[in-house]
């Protein structure tokens, strides 16, 4: 891994078209700047861990053939709202 | 072409039915090209590797849940289901969709950073 050392304001350039610009720095929190081409995803590393798991365990389950489903519904998301 | 499945056991289908994923799936990279299956009435499709025919994914159409979630041109997206014993622990991703177009035979997964849509969004009601 390269480990670069970045004051407020300064930038990386990755690729000559990605930028990552410092923003602010506070006691637990970086601010990062993205500028990136719009085919670069950009994603938060949490956010595509639990995405990985989820489709590996998909893909585990998937090995399982469901039981014949009884009468189920199918729950709606705009439903939900609605009762909330 | 034929494949061995493991749902289905061996499919015989065109070549113009192949699904291209030029980005494969989150955590499955690697696999390319696929091909979207429904049998009969059925609830679930099922998304099927060719690289790798034993690796397979139930998918269910997202605008039955939720007649919002953002839609893509000549797109439909599914999500990819998690199948359980027990039907109401079984889960659909909504935070990450899956996308075919049908016509331009091509597939992609995208995340949604929003709250509203979870990884874990159980499917069914009693």
């Amino acid at each position: 891994m390269l480990i670069l050392t970045r004051k407020i304001d300064e930038e990386i350039i990755i690729d000559s078209e990605i930028k990552i610009k410092i923003i602010s720095i506070s006691e637990n929190n970086i601010k990062l700047g993205i500028t990136a081409p719009p085919n670069i995803e950009i994603l938060r590393g949490e956010i595509y861990e639990k995405v990985v798991q989820s489709t590996r365990e998909a893909f585990f389950q998937s090995k399982n053939s469901l039981t014949p489903l009884p009468k189920l519904k199918i729950n709606k998301l705009n439903k939900k709202n609605e009762e909330s | 072409m034929k494949i061995q499945t493991h749902q289905f056991g061996e499919l015989d289908f065109g070549e113009e039915l192949i699904l291209d994923f030029p980005s494969g799936l989150f955590g499955f990279e690697q696999l390319k090209k696929f091909v979207l299956i429904k049998i009969g009435e059925e609830l679930f499709y099922w998304l099927n590797s060719i690289e790798q025919p034993e690796i397979a994914f139930p998918l269910f159409g997202i605008s039955v849940i939720d007649e919002n979630f953002p839609v893509e041109k000549e797109s439909e997206v599914f999500g990819i289901v998690t199948l359980n014993r027990d039907p109401m622990q079984v889960t659909i991703n909504l935070k990450a969709p899956v996308y075919i177009n049908q016509n331009g035979k091509l597939g992609y997964q995208k995340i949604i950073d929003k709250e509203n849509y979870p990884v874990k969004y159980h499917l069914f009601v009693e």
